[in-house]
């Protein structure tokens, strides 16, 4: 990939005593995708509002082309932000937001303060609105506009200035499921076609793992893995990034050897290496790569306990000895049968225990767990109501 | 849960609203009234409202109150919305502190507000007094002013406090419902926050501090206590000159600009309102719709192009502040003043006009409610006066307490033309501190049609043949004054046991019901409609009574046998004056003949000038076309064998004057 255009380093954002960002390294590269995933509080928008000027942090550096910008204000950075619910000025309409930044005399090479014409501005403004399909909307208030709409205005009001690199605070937050994939899509296609980096921040890690060049797994403040979207699903560092990027079975095992690794007394054929001789481990099996076969053929055996219907596939929660597994398989198995499952080698993967070891990966309270995840908060929007410390760092 | 019963609830609104309603409307239905009666219809009229316009004193406080509302609003809506914009970015909790604060002083007292305001400044005077004279000492390249008082100033700042809470208090629920990222997103685009401001914040929030400047505007045009404590002596809104004109009696002019004030309040309610319900009808909606010749301004004026226009702007407020400012402090400094306090209706206001142009001198005139008032006043060293105008034995007062300047009579040249009977009275023996101004009676007035035969004594007041129909007046020094006569004291008398027995007199009379209350200015409302059958008052009043006495009622005065108090109201001259000698021109002019003779006849009140009391019959036949009654003349200048009947009041020693306050205060209301 090309060379590095954004660095964070040894980055700390704390107020008194609470450590928002606990040392923060991170380069983004040119042109790149990438996202900054993970739950409300975890960090990720901060680390946004850290790019974009509007935080400098406690201590560390915060590096744009080998330039150390901690205290650039937001103004004077070639960074633009599209913000989690839009911020479309209400007072101007489509045409006025998207010129609003080029309205602004900027400072150019040698400092002196120059304007855009209106013939320029005119038309960059309505190339923008034609990139993000907004043709003949110019003369409309933004409050006349669709969810989507308001959207694509805000992502053609930052980019019309040009940047060098776009932030994303939850831009598809607040829409429909729908319209989320559309504007995935747009948006991706946008980047490959202006070329420039995107910096999206996101809860949502199928919409990081569809979008993204690298996903950024964040919890607690500190980065949890670093990755392309393949490998945090495939090879999670630990039981959150294998909790949280998609559904995992997290169970307790040890290595025996290379390559062989004991769940529940049994040993299983794995591709992993590298553990010391019988080191515990957290053992990841994603629900799709468990096979369910006869009772008595499987390598463990269980009893079903609830089967819900999700339409590509059963969503098949299974009894093993006390431990509740879920199993995504097209196969319908009544509740309270017996069945049997295989697991092939390559749908095992052992990781080293972590401080998250234990918290995550049981089926057990299924139903509950759904709609946690379906009720994650995005980021910024707890402010008003947790404590003061978020009223007092919100600009 | 109960029917409710919707023709009892209507009335019951209906009534409400009356109550609320009635009062007002019959101002502004008198306000038209034909004749001066504020009791009884004569006809429809504008005459008021013409008056209105050429009453330069009201015209004045017009000025005044717009120029201060104007400015306050102005100043107190910049200072507001910054103060609301740094409050939103402070933490929720000590925000919402702050808003509590901030709440307070809106719900606090005026009257609190007003006096810890006035003691503040006269504090803050206090020691800048001290400042300004060491800093004078120690260097002479700049000199400050040591002296410095209460005026409009110091009210303009006093409105300026009262009105930031009210504009906070509508600023910030735009704020709050602004979406937070907007600044964010505006700095994101380029600007500084003063851009993000002024492209972004403003115009959210806008609603909000038009909404603000209007409810600051309204209560600044209505405000009355705090303005009349931090105004000090020379300034005057027109609440309060409303509130000096209403001393006697409440006049149709007083309906008529009080009419004025209530539509003009109303309709800026209207306004705020109006501009509300359509705020929510365009949210409701979410209409597309025409930007409006303000928005479309205010987008040109946003937008680069605009900007020179915007300084322009900018820059065009800023001097005609700077220029009122200056017109305010410089032009008392340039053009000639003179600060005279008098009381209310208590001069012919063309007399100030001609004055004016006759000397260049502009004439401050301000009215204070009663001598008391008026020494209390002098003593706070919150007025700055060059003339004032008190009564006899307040002179004596001011006199022992060194505070008065002597004249320089030999600027005074219309002195000449003062009576020998009103020189070297005993409040000033060798005549070097005043010029009277006029003088009167004290006696009894009463309804001829409401008591069997006339009364000669004073003995009447306590006449239980008149229970209920007797109205005491409310203030010591007469009350007690005719009790003593009755008993053949002096009024000046300092033995306790005569004070304590024409008390005694006075409160056995109240016991027994004679009195239908203590008045001072109700009484013009209740002799005029025949509610009462006597009364104590004062010459010059007994005859505007009688101009607006009702059908059926008719009014008589007497000095009663016993004899009675006379008094003499002088001009003098504050010591340490600021304006001596515009002070001399004014007191010259107004000793003239002819200021005396047009004075006369506005105010009821007779002169000291022996050339008007003579020429005073023909002066009236001539502007009325008919005779002066002789009758009423001798009552309203007292011939000189019934002068020498009556007796002045002099300066009581402090002993006697407690011993008043306290009998006075036993006496209950």
């Amino acid at each position: 990939m090309s060379k590095e255009l954004i660095r964070l380093r040894d980055c700390v954002m704390s107020y008194g005593d609470e450590v928002v960002l606990d040392h923060i390294n991170l380069y983004i590269n040119d042109k790149e995708f990438l996202t900054l995933l993970g739950p409300s509080g975890c960090g990720k928008t901060t680390t946004l509002r850290i790019i974009g000027g509007f935080l400098s942090p406690t201590a560390g550096d915060v590096l744009f082309d080998g330039v150390r910008i901690n205290h650039v204000p937001p103004h004077q950075r070639t960074v633009n932000t599209v913000f989690q619910r839009y911020a479309l000025f209400p007072h101007l309409n489509v045409f006025e937001n998207v010129a609003f930044g080029l309205r602004i005399p900027k400072a150019d090479g040698s400092g002196r303060k120059v304007k855009v014409s209106e013939q320029e501005i005119h038309q960059r403004v309505m190339e923008m609105l034609e990139v993000v399909n907004l043709k003949g909307f110019e003369k409309r208030p933004v409050s006349a506009l669709s969810g989507g709409q308001q959207q694509r205005v805000a992502i053609a009001r930052a980019l019309v200035n040009r940047p060098r690199v776009l932030l994303l605070d939850e831009p598809l937050g607040a829409l429909d499921m729908r319209l989320r994939k559309d504007m995935q899509n747009e948006l991706k296609r946008i980047q490959q076609e202006m070329e420039i980096t995107f910096i999206y921040v996101t809860h949502d890690q199928e919409e990081a793992l569809a979008m993204s060049d690298t996903v950024v797994v964040m919890d607690g403040g500190r980065i949890q893995q670093i990755g392309t979207p393949e490998d945090i699903y495939n090879e999670p560092k630990n039981a959150f990034v294998a909790d949280f990027i998609g559904e995992s079975n997290i169970i307790d095992g040890i290595m025996r050897a290379d390559g062989v690794v004991e769940i529940f007394n049994r040993r299983f054929q794995c591709l992993d290496k590298g553990f010391a001789k019988d080191e515990p481990v957290d053992v990841v099996i994603r629900p799709e790569d468990v096979d369910i076969v006869d009772e008595n053929a499987g390598q463990l055996r269980g009893t079903v306990t609830s089967v819900t219907f999700k339409g590509v596939h059963y969503d098949t929660i299974v009894d093993f000895y006390g431990f509740k597994w879920l199993i995504q398989t097209t196969d319908y198995c009544p509740v309270d049968s017996r069945i049997g499952i295989k697991i092939d080698p390559d749908g095992i993967h052992v990781m080293k225990k972590s401080a998250y070891s234990g918290m995550f990966g049981d089926y057990s309270s299924y139903s509950e767990e759904y709609e946690e995840l379906d009720v994650v908060e995005p980021d910024g929007e707890d402010g008003e109501e947790s404590d003061s410390r978020e009223g007092g760092h919100e600009e | 849960m109960k029917k409710t019963n919707p023709i009892g609830g209507r009335i019951f609104i209906g009534l409400t609203f009356l109550f609320l309603y009635l009062p007002i409307f019959l101002l502004i239905v008198f306000s038209f009234n034909a004749g001066d009666s504020s009791a009884v219809w004569r006809g429809f009229s504008l005459e008021w409202y013409a008056a209105l316009f050429h009453n330069r004193l009201i015209m004045e406080s017009l000025y005044t109150t717009l120029l201060v509302s104007l400015l306050a609003t102005a100043i107190a809506t910049a200072a507001g919305t910054f103060a609301a914009i740094g409050l939103y970015s402070l933490s929720r909790r000590r925000r919402d502190a702050l808003l509590v604060v901030n709440d307070i002083p809106m719900m606090n007292a005026d009257i609190v507000t007003g006096v810890s305001l006035c003691l503040f400044f006269v504090a803050f005077f206090q020691g800048w007094g001290t400042f300004a004279q060491w800093f004078n000492g120690v260097q002479s390249a700049v000199e400050l002013p040591v002296r410095l008082t209460l005026g409009f100033t110091t009210m303009l700042l006093a409105h300026v406090a009262f009105n930031i809470p009210y504009v906070i208090l509508n600023v910030a629920p735009k704020l709050r419902q602004m979406d937070k990222n907007l600044v964010d997103a505006a700095q994101d685009l380029g600007c500084t926050w003063m851009q993000a401001f002024w492209k972004v914040i403003l115009p959210e929030i806008k609603p909000g501090i038009v909404s603000g400047a209007l409810i600051a505007f309204t209560m600044s045009i209505d405000d009355f206590v705090i303005s009349y404590f931090t105004a000090g002596s020379s300034t005057s809104t027109l609440a309060m000159r409303i509130y000096s004109m209403t001393k006697k009696r409440i006049t149709p002019e007083v309906n008529a600009v009080s009419t004025l004030l209530f539509l003009s309040v109303l309709a800026l309610l209207v306004l705020n309102n109006v501009r509300e319900i359509r705020q929510e009808r365009r949210a409701d909606r979410q209409e597309v719709r025409e930007p409006s010749l303000m928005e479309k301004l205010s987008m040109r004026l946003s937008s680069p192009a605009g900007k020179w226009v915007r300084r322009g702007l900018t820059a065009a407020m800023a001097c005609g502040f700077v220029v009122v400012v200056a017109l305010l402090t410089g032009a008392t400094a340039s053009q000639p003043v003179v600060n005279v306090c008098s009381w209310g209706e208590y001069i012919d206001e063309e007399l100030i006009t001609q004055f004016e142009d006759a000397t260049g001198i502009r004439v401050n005139y301000q009215t204070a409610e009663s001598n008391e008032a008026l020494y209390s006043l002098l003593k706070s060293g919150g007025a700055d006066y060059d003339v004032i105008v008190p009564s006899d034995y307040m002179i004596s007062q001011l006199m022992e307490e060194g505070m008065l300047e002597e004249l320089d009579y030999s600027r005074i040249p219309n002195f000449q033309y003062i009576d020998e009977r009103f020189r070297n009275l005993p409040y000033d023996p060798e005549n070097k501190y005043t010029v009277p101004y006029s003088w009167g009676t004290l006696g009894l007035i009463y309804n001829a049609n409401m008591v069997e035969e006339e009364p000669h004594s004073w003995g009447a007041l306590y006449d239980d043949q008149y229970a209920g129909g007797v109205l005491l007046i409310n203030n010591s020094r007469d009350a007690l004054g005719a009790a003593l006569l009755h008993l053949g004291y002096s009024v000046n008398t300092t033995d306790e046991g005569e004070i304590r027995e024409a008390f005694a007199l006075i409160a056995g009379a109240s016991r027994r019901g004679v009195f239908q209350g203590k008045v001072m200015d109700q009484v013009f409302q209740k002799m005029e409609g025949g509610n009462a059958a006597i009364a104590t008052y004062y010459a010059g009043d007994y005859l505007s009574m009688l101009d607006n006495q009702a059908d059926g009622v008719d009014l008589r005065y007497v000095i009663p046998e016993e004899g009675a108090n006379w008094f003499v109201d002088a001009m003098c001259v504050l010591k340490d004056a600021p304006h001596y000698d515009e002070a001399m021109e004014w007191i010259n002019f107004i000793a003239s003949t002819k200021a005396n003779l047009a004075n006369m006849d506005y105010i009821w009140y007779a002169s000291p000038n022996a050339e008007a009391l003579e020429q005073y019959p023909a002066y009236y036949e001539e502007l009325y076309g008919e005779e002066l009654d002789p009758e009423l003349y001798k009552i309203m200048a007292a011939p000189a064998e019934v002068l020498e009947r009556c007796e002045m009041y002099l300066v009581l020693p402090p002993a006697t004057r407690a011993l008043y306050n306290e009998l006075w205060v036993q006496l209950g209301t």
